[in-house]
């Protein structure tokens, strides 16, 4: 298989930031208090981004992916119970992505790709607590499973 | 016996001219050169012993090896004098010693025994004091496994950044 290019690879972690976004509208109406604001606060970090992967792809002349009107969820959230395990879940996938731009790039943009991993491993970690999940850690964060 | 041989052959011949023998020579001795194969260095052979014999570098992940042992070692070291933590620390030492057996997997070593990571320091008499040292221990491992993953090539990057992630992870769950 070939090795996507740096660029289709931070178009593809545009792609996930998108659906990231798309969940947690659908997860924060399901939290309160404390948990809500982390809801917000993680909605925030995918947000940016979002806007920093649209500049940098468009600045470089790459192929922006347009966001669409709506994503399927990988099961309905209907409670705070589902809604933290979208929330973990959400944030795994998303740190999957940008796993995989490790490979595709070097420099700045890997740093990128790196601190992007490591926020959002953290923040699935984070919602684990939150939601009573064992275990609060996975072995390979972001390596699919 | 079966030797392996560094690829390299000038030096090949520079080496068969400095012992007196042909290639030939050497191949009829049974000597079997392995070209192209894993290089491993020839230590203890009398017939190619020489004291100028230039190691290969080390592995850039081989500390990381040693690394993720200590860190694991240091987690049971924990558990055991602070049984009430067990639960929470004994999967973050599998976790540890999983990384070193994927990097020793990737570098082409042998796993060290564990016995020979045994952490340094005695852990904290109190478990707040334990976990804190632990957290202390992560966040360095963190930062160079960081400078680990910058510098490496793309087939390891992946590998490198999800034990960047889990030692992150590691400092969350200990809070």
């Amino acid at each position: 298989m070939r090795q996507p290019s740096a660029g289709e690879a931070l178009a593809s972690a545009l792609s996930a930031e998108y659906a990231a976004i798309y969940a947690y509208g659908r997860i924060g109406v399901r939290l309160n208090g404390a948990a809500r604001d982390a809801a917000r606060q993680a909605e925030a970090a995918h947000r940016r981004r979002r806007d920093a992967l649209v500049v940098q792809l468009t600045t470089a002349g790459g192929v922006v992916p347009p966001d669409r009107a709506g994503y399927a969820l990988p099961f309905p959230v209907t409670d705070r119970a589902s809604a933290l395990r979208l929330a973990a879940e959400v944030e795994e996938r998303t740190a999957a992505h940008w796993r995989a731009a490790l490979v595709s790039t070097t420099g700045a943009d890997r740093d990128q790709a790196l601190a992007a991993l490591v926020d959002y491993a953290v923040r699935a970690t984070r919602w684990r607590k939150t939601a009573g999940l064992t275990p609060l850690t996975v072995p390979f964060p972001g390596r699919p499973t | 016996m079966v030797l392996t041989w560094p690829v390299g052959i000038g030096r090949t011949t520079q080496r068969d001219q400095s012992s007196g023998h042909s290639r030939r020579k050497l191949l009829s001795t049974g000597a079997l050169l392995v070209l192209g194969g894993a290089v491993t260095p020839l230590t203890g052979c009398d017939l190619f012993d020489r004291d100028d014999q230039p190691a290969p570098p080390p592995d850039p992940l081989r500390p990381m090896v040693d690394e993720s042992l200590a860190l694991a070692a240091a987690y049971r070291a924990s558990a055991t004098a602070h049984p009430e933590l067990a639960d929470r620390l004994n999967p973050i030492a599998e976790t540890h010693t999983t990384h070193a057996t994927e990097l020793a997997r990737v570098i082409g070593v042998t796993l060290p025994s564990a016995a020979s990571a045994a952490p340094t320091t005695a852990p904290a008499a109190d478990p707040n004091g334990a976990r804190a040292a632990l957290r202390a221990l992560e966040k360095t491992a963190q930062q160079s496994a960081t400078a680990a993953c910058a510098a490496a090539p793309a087939e390891r990057a992946a590998l490198l950044g999800s034990i960047v992630a889990a030692r992150a992870t590691h400092q969350e769950a200990l809070k």
